[in-house]
């Protein structure tokens, strides 16, 4: 679906923003790319999405290079969801997403209504203008405008931002549900949670440099020291043994009375990402 | 791409709608009409200076009606008093000596003609009058071109730039950036909305404030001009609105273009006053088109190759500034 190679990118002469990057995200993929602030993410997504050109190194979606494809068949085929949920604030939610609708061939566009009441969407607030939406209605309504032409390929930027708890866990399962209808899913994020849950791979870009990228379990496997914390009571007392993994797999290798907990001591995908790139992602 | 033109337009008529664009301009309108008709038609047929005569021994067997005949030198006083800018003519010694209150020195001899020339109406011979237009049609075809062009220079540029800040702030320019539509048509479609307001504006003007008759007679050549003006200046605020930062920033260069601009255009071709340098600036040639329009008289097809190359190249430089401020945005 997309095939990056030794993409650079420079705003300036005198500065270069992207050195070099290689990956590629397969059809039906959800495909973590994750960076602290001013990492370059923004830049790679910008490219990818046609906003900007200027590039070096190849950059094909779709099976075409990114640099003959910027006509309305392109457009047509993606979907992106922005850091901020950019809507008309004087327009209800309903003419803003039939406005942004009215772009794309009839046949390829979704229910209005029937998108806004998968999203939970409150029904009173349907003919509201959006100014009066509170942050997380109103990343409803952006991510419905992403959806609502059944893209491809989608390109989200923080998706859960300003979601409750509740809500974060609505939009990914409705992400889940894009992929599984075989839609491709490009998420940038800072939210190690939504990588870890959501995400296929996931990539660490750094300074405009790769770091890694692999599965969030073979990340966090590679990585980890194969030891298991075992909370236990023994003769009435609570205790705490740290073990190395494999030695369970005789039973557990100590007298004890009751296993309360076992833990393993796997490094979490932030411990990774500041192993990789040795900053943290805020 | 015809449907993606009519979903922009139809959009970008609800943000002015629901910013009461429409609803100014109909109250621009109204006002300008009401000027015109109520106010400075009125005023334009009123005489320039009162004139004040005294002569106890009726020696000014001619004079106009439009001479106010006074008692006594104490009462002319008095009325030149209560006037300053009035003229009084004392005729008590058979000699008429001029009576006013200093001012600047051309216009006292202005005065003081105006008021001799009252006392001897049939005198002299009368003035070669050129083309058909009377006073009135004169006066009417003056105002109504000035303040067509005030519209089209300082509320046109205004609303279409208010409608860009509005977007911008909002940041749905960027979500266009991604939309399977030609990048150009986002910003054709507020062009044709404002060609289209400020043709339908020109129309109403026109038509309420000449006449019927008269004011359909000039609507072909007043729509171009207008058509013209409008497109510029269109352009000329959607330049501002995306290279400036913000509606702080723009009013001042608002100021600058309707104060600056404008001032020594309306002073160079409406009055006596005239700037060597006023054939360089482009708002002087644009007003005397639309002037000269108004007056039936030929403009010349190098304007029209100027105005045409002109709005072509804002328009490039206008997308330039357009496709940056997506790529900044997005």
């Amino acid at each position: 679906m997309i095939e990056v190679k030794n993409l650079t990118f420079s705003y300036s002469k005198d500065k270069q923003t992207l050195h070099g990057l290689n990956f590629t995200v397969e059809d039906g993929e959800i495909f973590g790319f994750l960076g602290p602030n001013g990492s370059g993410k923004s830049t790679t997504q910008k490219i990818l999405t046609g906003i900007l050109k200027g590039h070096g190194g190849e950059v094909s979606l779709f099976g075409q290079d990114i640099s003959n494809a910027h006509g309305p068949e392109f457009f047509q085929k993606i979907g992106v969801l922005f850091e901020f949920p950019y809507l008309y604030a004087n327009l209800s939610a309903v003419d803003n997403l039939n406005y942004f609708a009215s772009f794309y061939p009839r046949e390829q566009r979704r229910d209005v209504g029937e998108l806004l009441d998968t999203l939970e969407f409150k029904p009173d607030f349907l003919k509201k203008p959006v100014s009066s939406y509170s942050k997380g209605m109103r990343q409803r309504v952006s991510m419905a405008r992403a959806l609502v032409s059944n893209p491809r390929l989608l390109f989200l930027d923080e998706p859960t931002s300003g979601l409750d708890p509740s809500g974060a866990v609505l939009f990914r399962k409705i992400i889940e549900q894009e992929r599984k209808k075989g839609s491709t899913v490009f998420v940038t994020t800072h939210n190690m949670m939504d990588a870890d849950l959501l995400c296929d791979r996931v990539a660490f870009i750094s300074n405009g440099n790769l770091m890694a990228l692999d599965t969030p379990k073979r990340l966090k496997e590679k990585n980890s020291n194969h030891r298991v914390v075992i909370d236990y009571l023994y003769q009435g007392q609570r205790e705490t043994k740290t073990i190395e993994a494999r030695s369970l797999e005789a039973g557990i290798p100590f007298a004890h009375n009751e296993i309360i907990s076992i833990h393993s001591q796997e490094p979490t995908l932030e411990d990774m990402f500041i192993q990789y790139t040795g900053r943290g992602l805020s | 791409m015809g449907k993606g033109f009519c979903a922009l337009f139809k959009k970008d008529c609800r943000m002015l709608t629901s910013g009461k664009f429409f609803l100014m301009a109909i109250g621009f309108l109204v006002l300008y009409t009401a000027y015109v008709n109520l106010g400075y038609v009125r005023f334009m047929q009123m005489p320039p200076y009162n004139v004040y005569l005294y002569d106890p021994t009726g020696t000014q067997t001619e004079k106009s009606p439009l001479v106010q005949t006074v008692s006594s030198m104490e009462d002319m006083d008095a009325a030149l008093l209560a006037d300053t800018n009035g003229v009084g003519l004392d005729a008590s010694t058979g000699v008429v000596q001029v009576v006013l209150y200093k001012g600047a020195e051309h216009v006292d001899r202005h005065r003081a003609d105006y008021a001799l020339s009252l006392l001897r109406p049939s005198a002299g011979s009368p003035p070669e009058i050129i083309r058909t237009n009377t006073p009135e049609q004169k006066a009417r075809k003056e105002i109504t071109c000035e303040l067509l062009f005030f519209e089209l220079v300082a509320v046109g540029f205004l609303g279409i730039a208010a409608v860009l800040f509005k977007e911008k702030g909002m940041g749905v320019i960027r979500v266009h950036a991604i939309l399977p539509l030609r990048k150009s048509l986002f910003l054709l479609s507020k062009l044709a909305v404002f060609l289209l307001s400020d043709l339908v504006f020109a129309v109403l003007l026109t038509l309420l404030n000449i006449g019927l008759a008269d004011g359909a007679a000039l609507l072909p050549a007043v729509l171009l001009q207008t058509a013209i003006l409008s497109l510029m200046m269109a352009l000329v605020g959607l330049l501002c609105a995306l290279l400036l930062k913000d509606f702080r920033q723009f009013t001042l260069a608002y100021l600058v273009i309707a104060i600056f601009g404008a001032t020594p255009v309306f002073l160079s071709a409406n009055t006596s006053v005239k700037f060597n340098w006023i054939g360089y600036h482009p708002f002087y040639h644009i007003y005397m088109s639309l002037k000269n329009t108004y007056f039936g008289m030929a403009v010349s097809p190098i304007y029209y190759v100027g105005a045409i190359s002109v709005i072509v190249l804002l328009f490039l430089v206008v997308q330039l500034a357009f496709r940056r401020e997506i790529g900044k945005e997005g």
